[in-house]
């Protein structure tokens, strides 16, 4: 056994940037994902039906496969149609879309189990179809889905060490490229580990926060 | 405090022998030194209001509540050891809880199982009592509170009323010394409190050693002994029901009753 | 669409997908062994023995699947210990899944009401009889739930082992990709795989639960 941690020491700050790209990739695609999933929702629920059928069909596919074929195919994908983008923008779409339709399936569950009761509360005042959507039930269902979307980005937040896969330089990739100067993974790679932990700690000690903030104004 | 040994109560005849029980929950004292005996046969209700203290007695008694200081014995046998640990303590406690039907106000029936199976898993596999003759006496049981054609039913099917009944049988069903009811009618729709009332009365009748908590002072009064009223953690005043019930001496007993035996 | 090529490809395809499959079902009876250790040292009346196990599972939860495979891979090497990719594969999903079916496993156990342990054990019954004979099947049906989310976060997540050469189904798809040029073919073919995967292990589980639920409440 030899350990020496003195490389990952010398090469922090490439670390550092590299977990400064995850934490800004994190946000696009959580940002992403959270908008697409509740207009998804929205469509699939109640949308013409040459949207809402592919949009559910979208939803059932994106469910169903890995998340790294997805990247693939997109990466892939996007040159052979002739759409060329930075590998950084791949990445945010590919992950930002992979719990687009993760977030549309809570967002849908929850919207429905809203529905039931207050439609009826609230078309018997005499508001519309559309206000007492807006009004009424999206954002009691944003509410209730807010745990679930929540537990949905903190999975992301890991999720985003496989973009280093298709060449966007977060936090892995960047630590790879000094191990291919170092040849110490194993330090880097627990370096690495280290990083993500405190950020998964982090975002989990706030999302615990907002939420009791929340359950208090309830 | 050096009365560990069982010869020191083999011979007091008490049942039960619970004497200056303490427990408190974080700072909060819930029993402040509780003296109570039980003889042979006897049936001791404690009424007091919600807080008191009455339902953790009881559960101390049975060891779901592990109690700070004092002694409690049963039949000679001293229920809390402070000393034992680990699983000498597990092996012990397991062969006391035997001696003990403990009855809750939730029932707590096994929703997996039939009644049969209900009533006659513990004798099985605790007493190691063959099938057919565990089926047998556990059908008497059944008999016993009424429901002797529910043997296959699930607990699902059942009535509240029904399902304490059940829940009778299963407590009778490892011959206990003592049985324990900790508000065996609280949870239960007011028309099927008397059908499990009858069943408790049955017991008396036959000189079953009973401890009951319960906020039904006319049911204490007809059934028991001796009834206890606890307030804040202490007993604050006991005797036969005649006495407490029309002359009680304690200002805090008059107005406990005064205030529950007008809803009622 | 090239049909022709799909249909030539889809022995290649199948065949990854059965290494998928192998190395699945092999991280679920792993991660199953991991888990049942973990419960019971959690269940466990000494400190020294709980805080390992809870330490080992927040670790595992707060850092990427991702990384615990580039650490099991190319880490080994620090303590002179080479595996194999497939064994380092199926090692490290099920030492990451385990984490997580504990969880299951605990939160299913904790859901039944404390008044059947009551109960249970004021009838004399020890703890262990009280674990088998009472909380077990009543927990059994949660179980079966979650376990069965977690069979299918698994097989997506053995996707991730392509990027140690393990020739499964992701990492077939990604070769034939990059020497075809054809992403949608190759594509619609494994995600077609994976769907059938995915959706029969869901379909297997919905089954297993109805019918267990069935049988308690008779």
């Amino acid at each position: 056994m030899n350990f020496d941690f003195t490389p990952v020491f010398e090469n922090y700050e490439t670390l550092l940037t590299g977990a400064g790209y995850t934490i800004l990739i994190a946000v696009l695609s959580g940002i992403l994902s959270l908008v697409g999933g509740l207009a998804v929702a929205l469509t699939t629920l109640y949308g013409n039906k040459a949207f809402s059928y592919p949009l559910r069909f979208f939803i059932w596919l994106f469910m169903g496969t890995p998340l790294l074929l997805q990247l693939y195919l997109l990466f892939f994908g996007l040159g052979q149609i002739g759409i060329l983008i930075p590998a950084m923008l791949t990445g945010i779409l590919g992950l930002g879309i992979h719990y687009m339709a993760y977030n549309a399936d809570i967002f849908r569950a929850t919207i429905e189990s809203i529905e039931k009761g207050q439609n009826e509360a609230a078309r018997s005042l005499g508001f519309g179809r559309m206000q007492t959507l807006w009004f009424f039930i999206v954002p009691q269902a944003v509410n209730r889905a807010l745990p679930q979307l929540g537990n949905n980005m903190i999975i992301m937040l890991k999720d985003t060490s496989v973009l280093s896969v298709i060449g966007v330089a977060e936090l892995v990739l960047n630590a790879q490229f000094e191990i291919a100067n170092t040849f110490r993974p194993f330090e880097f790679y627990i370096s690495v580990a280290v990083i993500y932990y405190i950020l998964n700690l982090i975002m989990e000690t706030s999302l615990n926060r907002f939420e009791k903030k929340l359950e208090g104004r309830r | 405090m050096d009365s560990n040994s069982k010869d020191d109560h083999a011979n007091t005849g008490l049942m039960l022998d619970i004497i200056n029980v303490k427990k408190a929950f974080g700072e909060l004292k819930v029993l402040k030194g509780i003296d109570l005996q039980v003889q042979r046969g006897q049936i001791v209700s404690i009424i007091g209001s919600s807080g008191s203290g009455k339902s953790t007695l009881l559960r101390s008694i049975n060891h779901l509540e592990t109690i700070d200081d004092g002694e409690i014995w049963l039949d000679g046998v001293r229920v809390n050891q402070p000393g034992m640990k680990g699983l000498a303590f597990e092996n012990h406690i397991n062969s006391v809880r035997q001696n003990m039907g403990m009855v809750f106000q939730q029932f707590n029936l096994f929703p997996h199982l039939s009644t049969m199976d209900n009533v006659r898993l513990a004798p099985m596999k605790l007493k190691g009592i063959g099938k057919s003759e565990a089926t047998e006496f556990c059908m008497e049981l059944l008999e016993k509170v009424g429901l002797e054609a529910k043997a296959d039913t699930y607990p699902s099917h059942l009535s509240g009323g029904q399902k304490q009944r059940v829940a009778i049988a299963r407590a009778l069903a490892m011959q206990p010394k003592v049985m324990l009811f900790d508000e065996a009618t609280s949870a239960l729709d007011p028309e099927l409190v008397e059908e499990v009332n009858l069943v408790m009365k049955q017991l008396a009748s036959e000189h079953m050693t009973m401890l009951i908590v319960t906020h039904e002072m006319n049911f204490a009064s007809e059934v028991s002994d001796h009834v206890l009223f606890m307030d804040q953690g202490v007993v604050c005043e006991q005797g036969p029901p005649e006495q407490l019930f029309s002359n009680p001496k304690e200002e805090r007993t008059r107005e406990f009753l005064k205030k529950h035996l007008q809803q009622q | 669409m090239d049909f022709a090529l799909m249909w030539e490809i889809t022995p290649l395809l199948l065949k990854a997908a059965w290494i998928t499959v192998t190395i699945s079902v092999l991280g679920f009876i792993l991660g199953l062994l991991v888990a049942t250790i973990l419960v019971m040292m959690r269940a466990s009346a000494f400190r020294l023995i709980r805080w390992p196990a809870r330490i080992y599972v927040s670790v595992i939860r707060g850092t990427p699947f991702f990384v615990q495979l580039l650490i099991f891979y190319y880490g080994g090497s620090a303590f002179g210990i080479n595996l194999d990719a497939y064994t380092a594969g199926v090692l490290a999903l099920g030492l990451n899944i385990g984490a997580y079916m504990s969880e299951a496993i605990r939160g299913s156990l904790l859901a039944v009401d404390n008044g059947q342990n009551e109960a249970s054990r004021s009838l004399g019954f020890s703890r262990t009889q009280t674990m088998i004979s009472i909380i077990l099947p009543q927990a059994a049906g949660l179980m079966i739930r979650s376990l069965g989310v977690l069979a299918v976060i698994l097989i997506k997540g053995s996707s991730l082992v392509s990027i140690i050469s393990v020739v499964e189904l992701t990492y077939q798809s990604q070769r034939i990709i990059s020497s075809t040029y054809k992403p949608f073919e190759v594509f619609a073919v494994s995600a077609g795989l994976y769907l059938i995967l995915i959706y029969g292990v869901i379909s297997f589980v919905d089954w297993l639960y109805n019918r267990y639920t069935r049988y308690l409440s008779h």
